[in-house]
């Protein structure tokens, strides 16, 4: 079992013969109080591994355009004894380099051996139709994103995503308002029911739908369609693509996820001045550390936002 | 009757609509019992407690703020800062858009109380020690454990303690003014803490722009309650 630490191609992972763990899935759920923390996500993820709560063969740590507390904590593990391979991804959004990148996998990972990139191109292109039944209204933003948020490792096998995806139940949202969730996916695990409650239904996670949206059916393939993954590059990219989602999704309002003791926070000025204060959006902040349900502080903010929205909307 | 009632982290707070305005009464947040007894009445409730005290209708005291206001002062504001015992709000009216500070005590009522528990002090005495002061002190700090200790080195210094006192206030409401949106021609400050002069003064004088304090600061929340479902039963 391989243990990712975010978005890294699973498509590689399972055309080696292996199978991925992301090890964040762990983390909203975990009770586990780390000991030198940063960033909650990559402080308890380390914690589990070194305990050997969560049990992965090797380790496969984004160390390039996105997180870089992860770096550290992918460190600690490798002196622990674990093997791990650092993946980078190009800021500049280069094709060529990311393939080299794929290919530095691929050799950690023992070489490609049964090409499973078809298997999983059409998986995810499964995924993306849950996505657009979200969209419309048929399936509930928390199941809808449990199926893109497990894009990232396909639940480590690809017949259980396959079944998961086939169980996903058809149903009628009701909502008052499309909601876009940007940034890292909230840690507090009862997230997308609470807003439900009040009335927003997520239509658009920003990086789950990032996990669905990439794929291809050959490593070059694969290499040019990350290659455009938003998160890890430069800013004018994302805001970019968060503009024409938000416009294609019909969203009515932004919430900005962010962790304490993530260097993604200091994107929230850059983020809140697009999206709101040129384009109109309302958009609202909502910062977490540790796992918990929502808390209160959270929840009065956020049924205030849904109040303003009816002001607005 | 209608009753609004503002449960918050400290104070609870009930306005009671009649005939003629409101009647008001302020008890411990652990006391909001007091308030609903021998009351009948639709219960409209706001506060971090709005659901967890019996209530007919519960709205947040975001919006609670702008109804409240409204009622209180009868011209435009752009931006209203509610600060209150563990949080700060600021609500920009104009923009449909707020901002919370619920991380830690630095700008919120708890500040101050600890300042004035430093100094052995009411919070209430922070205003008369204030406008006492000739100068005020200079205090950078707004986070309660590191102005702890500027406020001990500024009175090592030979400042006195009405001088640190209008320093501090000063410190708070430049911790304040970072949050209100640089559009904002007109504030409103309400909460307990607008009841204190040298905030209101210091923050006044920080934005560059007039601070309005509704008459009954604290209880703005519990009157916007009802106002706000005064106005939301117009609309059937």
């Amino acid at each position: 079992m391989i243990g990712i630490t975010a978005l890294v191609p699973a498509e590689v992972i399972y055309s080696c013969g292996e199978a991925a763990l992301d090890l964040n899935n762990f983390v909203p759920t975990s009770k586990l109080e780390p000991e030198d923390k940063l960033c909650a996500w990559t402080a308890i993820w380390r914690e589990l591994v070194l305990r050997g709560e969560v049990s992965i063969d090797r380790l496969v740590v984004v160390a390039g355009g996105d997180c870089y507390n992860a770096l550290v904590e992918g460190e600690k593990i490798e002196l622990a004894g674990k093997p791990t391979h650092y993946f980078t991804y190009p800021f500049d959004g280069n094709a060529g380099a990311m393939k080299e990148q794929l290919e530095a996998l691929a050799d950690f990972l023992g070489g490609i051996r049964d090409e499973a990139f078809g298997e999983v191109a059409e998986l995810k292109k499964l995924a993306l139709e849950v996505h657009e039944m979200r969209c419309s209204g048929e399936v509930g933003a928390e199941q809808g994103f449990l199926i893109e948020v497990s894009g990232s490792d396909l639940m480590g096998s690809l017949e259980k995503y396959r079944s998961a995806i086939e169980e996903v139940e058809e149903t009628e949202v009701d909502y008052e308002y499309r909601v876009a969730l940007l940034g890292i996916p909230p840690i507090y695990p009862d997230f997308h029911a609470f807003l439900q409650e009040l009335g927003m239904h997520v239509v658009f996670d920003e990086m789950p739908f990032e996990f669905i949206r990439h794929t291809g059916k050959s490593l070059g393939e694969v290499a040019g369609s990350y290659a455009g993954y938003t998160f890890a590059g430069h800013i004018s990219r994302r805001l970019r693509f968060l503009e024409s989602q938000l416009k294609r999704h019909r969203v009515d309002a932004v919430i900005h996820f962010q962790q304490f003791a993530c260097h993604h926070k200091l994107e929230d000025r850059l983020l809140r001045d697009f999206l709101h204060e040129k384009l109109g959006y309302p958009y609202i902040t909502i910062e977490a550390d540790l796992p918990s349900p929502t808390p209160q502080q959270a929840r009065l903010r956020l049924e205030a936002f849904a109040e303003r929205l009816g002001e607005v909307v | 009757m209608l009753i609004g009632l503002d449960v918050g982290s400290r104070a609870a707070k009930a306005a009671y609509r009649l005939e003629d305005g409101y009647e008001y009464r302020v008890v411990s947040s652990h006391s909001w019992e007091d308030l609903l007894r021998g009351r009948e009445g639709v219960v409209i409730s706001t506060g971090y407690f709005r659901k967890r005290v019996p209530h007919d209708f519960n709205v947040t005291e975001i919006t609670t703020a702008i109804y409240g206001v409204r009622h209180f002062i009868r011209r435009r504001v752009d931006v209203i800062v509610d600060i209150g015992g563990q949080d700060m709000k600021v609500i920009d009216v104009e923009r449909n858009d707020f901002v919370m500070n619920d991380k830690c005590s630095a700008g919120t009522g708890a500040f101050l109380e600890y300042i004035a528990s430093y100094f052995a002090l009411d919070v209430a005495e922070l205003a008369r020690l204030h406008r006492s002061a000739r100068c005020a002190a200079p205090i950078n700090s707004t986070c309660s454990v590191f102005a702890q200790s500027e406020v001990v080195s500024r009175l090592v210094e030979g400042y006195t303690k009405e001088e640190v006192i209008r320093g501090i206030h000063y410190a708070f409401a430049r911790k304040i003014a970072r949050m209100v949106p640089r559009h904002a021609r007109s504030v409103a400050l309400i909460g307990g803490t607008a009841k204190n002069a040298g905030v209101v003064e210091a923050l006044s004088e920080v934005l560059g722009v007039r601070v309005h304090v509704p008459g009954e600061p604290q209880v703005v929340n519990a009157v916007g309650a009802v106002e706000y479902y005064l106005a939301r039963e117009g609309e059937r």
